[in-house]
């Protein structure tokens, strides 16, 4: 019976767990709520004509990625104006003979193009998404105004609405000198305020470890009381002294180098019995080096396939 | 060696298994029935063409004139006669073929019809073995069957030209397959009048002199006489002994790769053949017999080449009883050729090519891989086979000389006893040699010619349009960087004479500190120029005694020194007073007394204080204990980089047990230390709540403490769970302070070292690695170069270091092999057991996800078992693919930069490390005038429109006028208000970047000094995304990529120049 009523502080412990794990369960759902808030964001921006574009830009870029090692050229680039992706690689013989004719022009006249066929289309869709916004509103009238609620959130972070400004201008960004939310200048005033001086440092870290004791030992106590509050006493080995010695080595701590400690560990021979004592488990080392023997050679075996494959072979 | 032991119990040592593999990549199969076919059909279609050329047509010089003047020929005419006979010869006819070299040899005696008995002499037989071959291609030439005709030498000798033919057809199975018509002259003429006693080019024989006698253009012509008889030797060799023939092709394999010694004045085939089958008969003492096994008798053959005493003897193919050469010819040989190799006829060193340098050369290589094959796992295969030792790679300077329109190399006409171009080789060989002294170990000049449009009919002067190539390997630093050459003693009148004349106003008179009063050379440079002595040096005797001007010399020196200059000046200079600083600053530690524990050891952990960082800070005017005088004549920087010293406290049980408290304790220290030494040298301190800086004599040091107890803690912990949570402070601190003193102890064996690490570094960061590759993983990298140099010499050049550096980059094997970096050479095979092991583990996975490596590059160091210090997280296996394909890129072009002139103006030095920015999804461009350090940008066009064209230009910043990387004149303690001790723009960029937008994109920056960061999309996992898909929550990632773009302007403000986008993220669906 008695033995069944003993709560140890490994009970303890785990009880504070997942108190604490209860504890951040809580604003999961919280966070929850706001998800779903975006979504309706989502929904918007799934109208607008860039999205389109960009998922074939997607593919093209999977059919690209198998493809890094022959793009990559290390020429000096300010000349290679290389036409756009596949372009680029049916004609990689003729690329060099177009950039020969001036390949400024020619990269122009081609970005040109796809900026007026990229504006049109932007013209095209901009009139539908008007109509359908209204029919969303309708809609999803009710979410509007929490919808507000989180853009003026929003706000504060960095995020940027596309009706800042078009999405083919150029978007100019201020140098951020006159306030210090981001940039060069919040890296600056970072950097001065980290260091505050050594005196005040210091009185941080003092602050610190004082909090910190307090803390060790309010906790201490806490655990002590909870179980006393349940009718317990913790039963624990209160050392009489302070710890001078290390507990496996068994030398003062602190006046023998560590490493001298090793080194003495080791020269001490150790009294068990060696792995290869008896006959049985020379036995099983001597098969398990041949299975390890064998796996090497399958090893290889595999690898040699997958080199010839990468035509490891092939000294030229 | 290993021996694996297979499941069926059949013993397959690695080694052999890779030849056997290698020699099916190279050989031919001869048993297939559509290959014989097409090579038969196509060779008798081609002896058919031939025989129906109509006889008794007219020759005379008129077909190739200029050949005809060039060797300067009589007159004469002769009536065309068909071939006494057409055979198949070389190494297809032993079934030695060895690719990628496809072609045939085709013997084509020449009648003796068309000769007189006297025209051994001057020349007149090359001149009609010329014409005879310009009937054959006229004819050849007519059919629909050939595809080209080409014009190539035989053996590199112009006057011995061969006609190369294309067919039409071409087999599948032998790419670029070509048949070489060459020409035989068996008896054509008396053996004995082409003794190499007798004179046979009148052009030599001066009026009241003694005829000067003619060996080699004897040997020339004897050549053409035994050609086919030799060939028959080898032929009756190699019948049927199949193993004999696989070793014959793995010499061949192993001598092209070594273009150093597969030169015209060294090995070829035919050579190999004839060394093989001398030691596979009586008359090479049966040295390899038909017991022995392939990869036995090439170790053999390769023993021989490196170790035989014989070849000082002379090495004869016909038995010693039978031998018919006399004493006295022997020595006549031996006299007159460095190698003596003497056929079985005894009437010709086969050999007579072979110069004195390369054969040292070649035996040199030999011997390098014997100790390849005994020491390197699986029989050095990789070294030996599979590794190119070209010049560029191999020797430490490489100079070009453009000679060709230089008179002084046809002076005397272009084929005399020998051609003009061989002259010259060892002219300019016999002028270094002399010039360099003991600073070269080996000088090989080469001047490889027939270039593959030459027109016979035009003559020499277009023959050696390519640069001559000289290699130069040095001997040791001390000897080859040598200020001062004392030459002969000045009361020596005559040798004085001569040093003056061959050194000229370079020589001077010199009094020495033991009293000696000497002729010598002095080449003064600063100590950071000193790897530049031996290229001045080259430069100067060769414009002296050759009549060169300066852009017809070009000697690979100092072509990359630009990415390390920092305002002119190698900043390795400052190494001195660094050391020394540091030196002050740890006596001044140890002498703390107002701290509780003192200090009991300082160690330097910063790559500057090895000099392998790519700049060593300059000593800053204001980081010092007391500014004095004027401000200095320079705008100071703002920023000063500070170098991490690492200290250990004397023991105590007081520390506290967790983590954090560990951490503000050492703080604590640290603050203490910085307030005494503030007080009591004034050496100011910079402090945050992370780190401490001490300023002093121009440095800032950061200092760190390695706190013992920490280090075994968490050791114990990895010892019973591996992987485990090992990234602790003072573990790092630990693995830091090893590496650092590892590699110092590297550095004093190979000074080279450092310049090498340091370009290497240059060029990880140049193109944008910085955030995948750790310093110190690109230290150990190079490293390897030098403790396991071979097949190569430990490079003694920084070029040539960091050429390998780019090879063994994208050569190694990655997925399947770790990098074993034994530094101290004290590892066992115990270790290196272990290693395997971890390395093992680690790629368990593969076969599950080949794409997805832990630590798919795994750098093992006896310090670091299982690869965990450096490349643990990176680089993963895409990042190393990238960086793979611009090394091979990379060491491509700086091979083609050092052999080539380059006409192409893309191809630069510079562009090396100018990385290609529409190789990403996505540019930032940044302020250059807002970098910390602007001086350290490479200089990249400003203004790059061809580049950013294809990108879409999503936004422009302004700068911020708060930062300024220089400060402006002031007062000096305000100044000194002003430095700011490890700040860095860009790495406050990246940090945020990371922070503000996790797992959206991946950045690619330069941490040493450039303007551009790449950012790639990440892709999604297809768990993640799936789960995400459920959660609705796709906002982030569905976030249109101008809009993330303009965010990343907006985080980096003040700072970011312009953002360009040039792939748009890949969805799903």
């Amino acid at each position: 019976m008695g033995s069944k009523r003993v709560v140890t502080e490994k009970d303890l412990k785990r009880k504070e767990k997942l108190k604490a794990l209860a504890a951040i369960s809580k604003p999961k759902k919280l966070s929850k709520k706001k998800k779903t808030l975006k979504v309706v964001n989502n929904e918007d921006i799934t109208f607008e004509p860039e999205k389109k574009s960009s998922k074939l830009g997607g593919k093209k870029k999977r059919k690209e990625d198998s493809e890094i090692e022959e793009d990559i050229t290390c020429e000096p680039v300010k000349k290679g104006s290389k036409l756009a992706g596949k372009k680029k690689r049916k004609e990689d013989s003729q690329i060099e003979e177009d950039i020969t004719f001036e390949p400024e022009k020619k990269g122009s006249k081609l970005s040109g193009k796809k900026k007026r066929k990229e504006d049109s289309e932007i013209e095209d869709k901009s009139e539908g998404v008007p109509k359908r916004r209204k029919k969303d509103k309708s809609k999803k009238a009710e979410k509007k105004e929490t919808k507000a609620l989180l853009l003026s959130k929003s706000t504060s972070k960095p995020v940027l609405k596309r009706n800042e400004s078009p999405a083919d201008e150029v978007y100019r960004i201020t140098s951020g000198d006159e306030d210090c939310s981001k940039g060069m200048k919040k890296w600056m005033t970072e950097y001065r305020q980290n260091r505050p001086g050594l005196k005040e440092l210091q009185r941080k870290i003092d602050e610190f470890i004082v909090a910190h004791d307090k803390r060790e030992d309010e906790a201490k106590k806490e655990r002590e009381k909870a179980t006393e509050i349940e009718g317990f006493t913790v039963v624990k080995h209160h050392k009489g002294r302070k710890k001078t010695t290390d507990s496996e080595s068994g030398t003062a701590v602190g006046s023998v180098s560590q490493a001298a400690v090793l080194d003495k560990m080791a020269k001490k021979k150790s009294k068990e019995v060696g792995i290869d004592f008896y006959r049985f488990q020379r036995r099983d080392a001597q098969r398990n080096e041949i299975m390890m023997l064998q796996s090497k050679f399958e090893q290889d075996k595999k690898r040699v396939q997958q080199l010839r494959a990468a035509r490891k072979f092939k000294p030229y | 060696m290993e021996v694996v032991v297979s499941s069926t119990g059949a013993v397959i040592d690695p080694m052999d298994f890779k030849v056997s593999e290698a020699l099916k990549e190279v050989q031919l199969d001869y048993e297939s029935p559509t290959l014989t076919k097409f090579i038969d059909e196509t060779i008798s279609s081609i002896k058919q063409l031939i025989n129906k050329i109509p006889e008794d047509l007219k020759v005379g010089s008129d077909l190739a004139p200029g050949f005809i003047r060039d060797v300067n020929a009589d007159k004469f005419e002769f009536s065309f006669k068909k071939p006494a006979a057409i055979e198949i010869g070389g190494s297809y006819s032993i079934q030695a073929l060895t690719k990628p070299s496809t072609s045939i040899d085709l013997f084509i005696r020449l009648p003796k019809e068309c000769f007189h008995e006297k025209d051994y002499l001057n020349h007149r037989y090359h001149a009609k073995r010329c014409l005879y071959l310009c009937i054959i291609k006229k004819y050849l030439k007519a059919s629909s069957r050939i595809k080209k005709i080409e014009w190539s030498t035989f053996q590199n000798e112009a006057r011995k030209p061969v006609l190369v033919v294309y067919p039409v057809q071409e087999g599948v199975e032998i790419p670029g397959f070509c048949i070489r018509l060459i020409p035989t002259a068996t008896s054509l003429f008396s053996v004995p009048k082409l003794n190499l006693a007798r004179s046979n080019v009148r052009a030599l024989s001066k009026d009241g002199m003694a005829p000067q006698a003619t060996p080699r253009y004897n040997s020339s012509i004897l050549e053409d006489m035994f050609l086919e008889e030799n060939a028959e030797f080898v032929r009756n060799t190699f019948l049927g002994w199949k193993e004999l023939r696989e070793a014959l092709v793995l010499i061949k394999v192993w001598a092209r790769q070594r273009t150093s010694i597969h030169a015209h004045d060294c090995l070829n085939g035919f050579l190999i053949s004839v060394i093989l089958s001398y030691l596979a008969t009586a008359s090479g003492g049966s040295r390899v017999n038909k017991s022995m096994k392939t990869i036995q008798i090439f170790r053999v053959t390769l023993d021989f080449i490196a170790n035989s005493k014989l070849w000082d003897k002379g090495l004869l193919l016909q038995p010693q009883n039978q031998s018919k050469l006399s004493k006295e010819e022997r020595k006549q040989y031996q006299q007159l050729f460095p190698v003596l190799l003497c056929d079985s006829s005894s009437q010709l060193n086969l050999a007579f090519r072979i110069t004195k340098q390369a054969f040292s050369e070649l035996r040199d290589e030999a011997a390098q891989t014997l100790i390849c094959i005994d020491k390197y796992r699986d029989g050095g295969f990789e070294e030996v086979f599979m590794t190119k030792v070209d010049f560029p790679a191999k020797y430490d300077y490489c100079i070009r000389i453009k000679a060709d329109e230089s008179k002084e190399v046809y002076a005397s006409g272009f084929c005399l006893d020998e051609e003009c171009w061989r002259i010259y080789e060892e002219k300019v060989h016999s002028l270094l040699e002399k010039a360099l002294g003991d600073r070269a170990k080996a000088i090989r000049v080469t001047w490889k010619n027939s270039p593959s449009q030459w027109k016979i009919e035009e003559g020499f002067s277009d023959f050696s349009t390519s640069p001559l190539v000289v290699g130069i390997l040095t001997s040791s630093p001390e000897k080859s960087f040598r200020g001062v050459d004392i030459g002969p003693n000045a009361e020596n009148k005559v040798e004085s004479q001569k040093y003056r004349k061959f050194w000229g106003e370079k020589a001077e008179l010199r009094r020495f500190k033991d009293g000696t009063i000497a002729e010598s050379t002095v080449w003064e440079c600063q100590q950071w120029e000193r790897h530049l002595i031996v290229k001045r040096i080259c430069e100067y005797v060769l414009s002296r005694h050759l009549a060169l001007p300066e852009q017809k010399l070009t000697c690979v020196a100092d072509q990359l020194d630009f990415c390390l200059l920092h305002g002119g000046k190698d900043s390795i200079s400052f190494h001195g007073s660094l050391l020394a600083a540091f030196e002050v600053l740890s006596k001044r530690l140890r002498s703390l007394k107002e701290i509780p524990l003192s200090v009991s050891s300082v160690q330097p952990l910063d790559s500057a204080f090895r000099s392998t960082s790519v700049f060593l800070p300059a000593p800053h005017p204001l980081a010092k204990e007391k500014v004095k005088g004027r401000a200095p004549q320079e705008l100071p920087s703002t920023c000063v980089q500070p170098l991490e010293v690492m200290i250990q406290l004397e023991g105590s049980g007081n520390w506290p047990m967790d983590d954090v408290a560990i951490e503000k304790t050492k703080q604590s220290f640290l603050l203490q230390i910085g307030e005494s030494l503030q007080k009591s040298w004034g050496s100011p301190c910079v402090a945050s709540e992370d780190e401490l800086n001490v300023l002093m004599s121009g440095y800032a040091f950061r200092l760190r403490i390695l706190h013992e107890r920490g280090l075994s803690l968490v050791r114990k912990k990895v010892g019973n769970e591996r992987m485990r949570r090992i990234t602790s402070g003072d573990t790092e601190l630990f693995i830091r302070g090893q590496h650092s003193s590892m590699i110092n102890g590297l550095l004093g064996r190979y000074p080279v070292y450092g310049p090498v690490v340091r370009l290497a570094k240059r060029w990880v960061s140049a193109h944008l690695f910085s955030s995948f590759v750790e310093e110190e993983a690109v230290e150990l990298l190079v490293a390897y170069l030098f403790l396991r140099h071979l097949p190569f010499h430990a490079p003694s050049s920084r070029i040539t270091g960091f050429l390998r550096f780019l090879r063994l980059l994208s050569n190694y094997d990655w997925t399947f092999s770790p990098l074993i970096v034994d530094i101290n050479g004290d590892m066992t095979s115990k270790d290196e057991k272990e290693i395997y092991e971890n390395f093992m583990t680690s790629r368990k996975v593969y076969e599950e996800s080949p794409h997805n490596l832990d630590r798919s590059m795994f750098l093992a160091t006896s310090y670091d078992k299982s690869s965990e210090a450096w490349t643990k997280y990176s680089p993963n296996s895409s990042e190393l693919k990238r960086m793979v394909a611009y090394a091979r890129k990379g060491a491509e072009l700086l091979t083609d930069l050092i052999v080539h002139d380059q006409t192409d103006s893309q191809k630069t030095w510079k562009s090396l490390f100018r990385t290609p920015l529409n190789m990403y999804d996505a540019v930032i461009l940044l302020h250059r005038h807002k970098l910390a350090f602007p001086q350290r940008l490479l200089s990249r066009p400003e203004l790059i429109p061809g580049e950013m064209i294809q990108g879409k230009h999503v936004a422009e910043g302004e700068a911020s006028k708060d930062f300024n990387p220089f400060m402006l004149r002031g007062n000096l303690e305000e100044m000194k208000d002003q430095l700011m001790v490890n700040f860095d723009p860009v790495r406050c960029l990246v940090e945020k970047l990371k922070e503000e937008f996790p797992e959206t994109f991946k950045l690619w920056y330069d941490s040493v000094g450039g303007d551009a960061i790449g950012l790639t999309w990440d892709k999604l996992e297809s768990k993640k995304r799936a789960r995400e898909e459920d959660d609705d929550d796709q906002n982030d990632k569905r976030q249109d990529p101008v809009d993330v773009l303009r965010n990343v302007g907006e985080v980096g403000r003040g700072f970011v120049r312009s953002v360009y986008l040039f792939k748009s993220p890949r969805l799903q669906n």
